[in-house]
């Protein structure tokens, strides 16, 4: 973590590896731009400016990209000097760009501001770049963030034993809820849960998404445990998905 | 000294454009009242007329006075071509290219994710049934090339996908003109990821 250090040059970053999560006007011809940083977590900064025609930092603006940003201020909300390429450029198409967006929207719900996630800031960029690499494997490539992004923030999932701290079996049937984790079908706790095989809860553990069963019930758990810690506001990407699914 | 209900209705009324906050609308508020009394008239029935006869054309959506706006209803379009763009500057910009002899459909916005903008917030199942007039036989995207933009396209790909058009996707790449050395890097990393074939 970068935080601790007391000196004036706190208030002062260069060089840090940003992605831009979102932006939306402020003032006449600013933005503010939501940053998704490595060493400062989700940090929303100023872009005096941004919206001129002839403004340096617009074409910078896009999300998805590998930047370099500087920024300074010690109040919430930061002015951003400036953004620069880093690494290569990400062609992020079609529906790989539609879990782009739904990534972004859960890391604005889900992230504290000014809260350091290196290792998330990492995954999320491995999983721009798988997503760019191998668009039509895009669920599991999400299902494998999703599941890293709730870890990281500190919310257990457990997958490899019950509550009752005894393995999982892969042919027994367990019911997964929040908070709690897999409980044996005879408990009482089935009002809020999905029900699935061990055998899927295995197969998340190893990181393995190749069984189709697998695939449907991770699908479930996750979208359960997501709404579970972001409460009753929906997810707009989600709906977009859903409306692209209907065409 | 309290402002006068109607000044606060008017100033409320200001903060209604895009980018405008309760300090800039109430110096446009005092500006007009104080400063420019006939450019207040001239705005105030400016808008109301305005407002009564803009509508948007059946056929490129565009703002118009009539059911079908002139450019739509000139005859001498190639209607075979559709292409469709954000907004009606991004329609003139293309039209002073006088490289585009087809018809146009404007979205009137893009979707947006983030912000909830949806396709049921734009004209989409407009653009939907304009497509299937019988006569569009391409369908040229021309939204940015911003992440929203790419975004609009892809959906309105889909949607039209199994309707048997034909769908394009507007170039990008080096600027005319453009010299290595001076242009952007992601407009160089573009170019090169989609450089095409000589030989
Ligand atoms: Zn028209």
């Amino acid at each position: 973590m970068a935080s601790g250090k007391v000196s004036t040059s706190i208030f002062k970053q260069d060089n840090q590896p940003v992605y831009v999560l979102h932006s939306y006007p402020f003032k006449e011809t600013s933005l503010v731009v939501e940053l998704f940083t490595r060493d400062f977590g989700r940090v929303a900064a100023v872009a005096k400016g941004a919206r001129r025609p002839r403004s340096a930092m617009r074409g910078m603006l896009q999300s998805f990209q590998p930047l370099l940003g500087a920024w300074s201020g010690k109040l919430e909300l930061k002015t951003l000097h400036s953004l620069e390429w880093y690494a290569g450029l990400l062609m992020l198409q079609g529906e790989a760009l539609m879990c782009g967006f739904y990534m972004n929207e859960l890391l604005l719900r889900l992230l504290a501001r000014e809260d350091a996630h290196e290792m998330l800031f990492d995954d999320y960029g491995l999983t721009l770049k798988a997503l760019a690499a191998a668009p039509s494997d895009s669920a599991n490539i999400l299902r494998r963030f999703e599941l890293r992004l709730l870890q990281q923030l500190g919310y257990a999932v457990p997958l490899t034993h019950n509550i009752k701290d005894e393995a999982v079996l892969a042919d027994a049937q367990y019911f997964y809820v929040p908070e709690m984790g897999p409980v044996s079908l005879q408990h009482d706790y089935q009002e809020n849960g999905v029900q699935l095989s061990g055998k899927t809860l295995l197969d998340m553990d190893k990181d393995d998404y190749a069984d189709v069963q697998t695939q449907q019930q991770s699908k479930q758990l996750m979208r359960l445990l997501i709404s579970h810690y972001l409460g009753d506001k929906p997810l707009h990407t989600r709906q977009l998905l859903m409306d692209l699914q209907d065409l | 000294m309290s402002t006068p209900a109607s000044l606060e209705q008017l100033i409320e009324a200001l903060r209604c454009l895009p980018g405008v906050g309760p300090k800039s609308a109430t110096r446009m508020a005092y500006y007009l009242l104080q400063r420019d009394r006939p450019g207040a008239n001239l705005l105030a029935n400016a808008l109301d007329t305005a407002l009564q006869v803009v509508g948007h054309c059946q056929l490129c959506n565009t703002f118009s006075e009539q059911p079908v706006c002139p450019m739509c209803a000139s005859g001498n379009r190639d209607s075979s071509l559709l292409c469709v763009v954000e907004m009606p500057t991004d329609m003139m910009m293309m039209e002073q290219t006088h490289a585009f002899e087809g018809m146009y459909f404007v979205l009137m916005g893009r979707l947006s994710p983030l912000d909830g903008v949806g396709p049921k917030e734009i004209g989409l199942e407009k653009l939907l049934k304009r497509a299937q007039d019988g006569l569009v036989k391409e369908v040229v995207l021309a939204t940015n090339y911003t992440v929203e933009g790419e975004a609009t396209a892809h959906y309105i790909s889909e949607m039209l996908a199994k309707h048997g058009l034909k769908l394009t996707r507007i170039a990008r790449g080096m600027p005319m003109g453009g010299e290595i050395e001076h242009v952007d890097s992601g407009t160089l990393a573009q170019a090169m990821m989609e450089r095409r074939k000589v030989l």
